[in-house]
């Protein structure tokens, strides 16, 4: 019953005589976590910068909810819906949570050419929206800056969520974060696939890719050496795809 | 310390962080009340009033400056060429010289913030570089013009914008206080000034949500030179004439004026308020040098160590060993 919400087919990405992505094809099951797991340069990043917009592939397609797209810039795969969270680039650390859950989407108040923010409706509105992924949300009219470093990647994730975006993106989440934290941010992304939106996140960790994830794909040097559902793999499995003990078992 | 003691001390920290500015200039204001018995009267309220006034208008547009991370060093040569191009339609000019020496004004000084602007916000060019570039350039031209001679004879009817009162308060401290209110209005409570400080906090989140940065960068420098604009017509008045040395140094004191009101160079912090009472602070200590008969070539001397010590203070109250300062 699930269906495909996105689905790359053969993408190909040089950069000078570095093959980035070798005829690389995956899909994206609406309404599930995907992880994204290989090797350091493996192709990860250059792979989820194409659906993000940041770049563009040399050739293949990629299609999104019933279409092809090939989106110039972030801002164009922003408006089909699909939302990448970038680690520290995304809030302004000196604005208040609020200012930054509504940031470019600002409500406004009175008469129309004074274009006055209508900030208590934006801070009640932004706790409600970080309520439906977190338990336990930040302080809405702190500065970001006063947030721990877990706390701002959930304030962008949820974000992120809260706009109605159908694919979440996230490239090492937790990289930068400790113990606690991770767990916080894993359960933010558990919130996103129980409001129904579709997650594609990297991460180098595998016990959390086998914690919040329902399929795995693997890549290696450039190429998808298979995926599996989370449920009906183990570690060992995921581990020898990545170091090529296993050879890759091309679908489709 | 115990739990208690601690949370009181850091409750007083809060509030000195807050508030420390305002806690300054009220101990100054008090401690020149105590000291000198003619600070107080109305005249030299006044004077204060009247003397700061044309600083405060072109402050009040270098707080958005700088809250979006830059600054704009012209603001002292657009003040003259409003004042140079005003006095000089306003004088050559027989009928309706007035509204068109304005007019003209704000049209000069309006081109000069769009070339600030579009170098800034769309060919890049660093804002120190560019506004010290178009603060060398109207200045020069404006020497070129008027062949570095003042300008005389503006009818006597529009000293009532410079020496004029209503009740009881001077006409430029009125503007000001309308300039104030109303940037202070558009910085805090509109989508603009949000995006002002969206751009100076993080340029690179708030163009990536969808914020066109290039807009806001040059509509803010086009509006701090509206306000150079404006102190320059109140210069006209209160001489009836205009000099091309006019609002010499003018950039440094007003932008001094913001950062000890608390804004920072780095962009994203400050507040309206804040660059209020950072241009009365220099300006009581101002008066208060020459109230003491202290010499007038001490005034920048004072200007800089409160500027210094304001920075060091706000410094040192991040790092919690120290508070004042905003
Ligand atoms: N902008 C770039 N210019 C040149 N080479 C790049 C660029 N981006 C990535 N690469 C190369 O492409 C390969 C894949 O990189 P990347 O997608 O970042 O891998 P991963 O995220 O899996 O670690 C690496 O060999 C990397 O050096
Ligand atoms: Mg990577």
């Amino acid at each position: 019953m699930t269906e495909v919400l996105l689905r790359a087919d053969r993408i190909n990405k040089r950069f000078g005589a570095v093959v980035a992505l070798n005829d690389v094809s995956l899909e994206l099951m609406a309404g599930e976590v995907t992880g994204l797991v290989g090797d350091n340069g493996a192709g990860k990043s250059t792979l989820v910068k194409m659906f993000s917009g940041v770049l563009r592939p040399d050739n293949g397609t990629i299609r999104f909810d019933g279409e092809n797209v090939d989106f110039a810039s972030p801002a164009a795969a922003r408006g089909r819906g699909i939302e990448t969270v970038y680690q520290d680039l995304a809030l302004v650390g000196s604005m208040a949570v609020w200012a930054n859950v509504y940031l470019g989407r600002e409500l406004l108040t009175g008469p129309a050419f004074l274009n006055v923010l209508d900030k208590r409706r934006m801070i009640s509105n932004a706790r409600d929206m970080l309520e439906r992924f977190v338990a336990r949300v930040p302080p809405v009219d702190e500065p970001v800056e006063s947030l721990s470093g877990g706390q701002r990647q959930i304030v962008a994730i949820a974000r992120a969520g809260a706009w109605g975006s159908k694919l979440i993106i996230m490239d090492e989440p937790t990289a930068a974060l400790g113990v606690a934290e991770t767990r916080a941010v894993e359960e933010v992304i558990h919130g996103l696939r129980d409001r129904g939106l579709t997650v594609l996140v990297i991460s180098h960790n595998l016990d959390q890719v086998f914690r919040i994830t329902d399929r795995i794909w693997v890549l290696r040097r450039g190429e998808v050496i298979g995926s599996r559902e989370t449920g009906n793999t183990r570690p060992e499995e995921i581990v020898a795809m990545i170091t090529g003990a296993v050879p890759a078992d091309r679908l489709g | 310390m115990a739990p208690a003691s601690r949370q009181h001390t850091k409750a007083l920290s809060e509030l000195a962080k807050r508030h420390g500015l305002l806690l300054v200039f009220v101990l100054v204001v008090v401690a020149m009340l105590l000291a000198k018995p003619t600070f107080g009267t109305y005249q030299n309220i006044v004077n204060v009033l009247q003397q700061n006034a044309v600083i405060g208008i072109i402050a009040c547009g270098m707080t958005f400056a700088i809250i979006l991370g830059g600054f704009d060093l012209s603001v002292g040569s657009v003040t003259a060429l409003a004042s140079v191009v005003g006095a000089t339609l306003m004088i050559d000019v027989p009928t309706f010289g007035i509204p068109l020496g304005i007019a003209g004004a704000f049209a000069s000084c309006l081109l000069v913030g769009a070339v600030n602007g579009w170098l800034i916000a769309y060919a890049g060019v660093n804002p120190f570089v560019a506004t010290l570039g178009t603060m060398t350039v109207v200045r020069g031209l404006i020497y070129v013009a008027t062949n570095a001679s003042p300008r005389f004879g503006v009818p006597y009817s529009f000293t009532s914008v410079g020496l004029g009162y209503i009740g009881g308060i001077p006409v430029p401290a009125i503007i000001f206080a309308i300039v104030a209110v109303t940037l202070g209005f558009v910085l805090h409570k509109t989508r603009f000034g949000h995006y002002v400080y969206a751009v100076g906090g993080n340029v690179v989140a708030a163009a990536g949500m969808g914020i066109n940065a290039f807009r806001i960068r040059f509509a803010v420098y086009v509006l701090v030179s509206a306000c150079a604009a404006l102190s320059g017509i109140i210069l006209i008045g209160q001489t009836a004439s205009a000099t091309p040395q006019a609002a010499l140094g003018y950039e440094l004191t007003a932008i001094a004026a913001v950062i000890v009101g608390g804004a920072s160079l780095g962009g994203g912090r400050g507040r309206m308020i804040g660059t209020i009472i950072g241009v009365f602070l220099l300006g009581v200590v101002a008066n208060a040098l020459n109230l003491f008969g202290v010499s007038a070539f001490w005034q920048p001397v004072a200007t800089g160590l409160i500027l210094i010590f304001a920075v060091a203070a706000d410094g040192f109250s991040k790092r919690g060993t120290f508070v004042l300062g905003k």
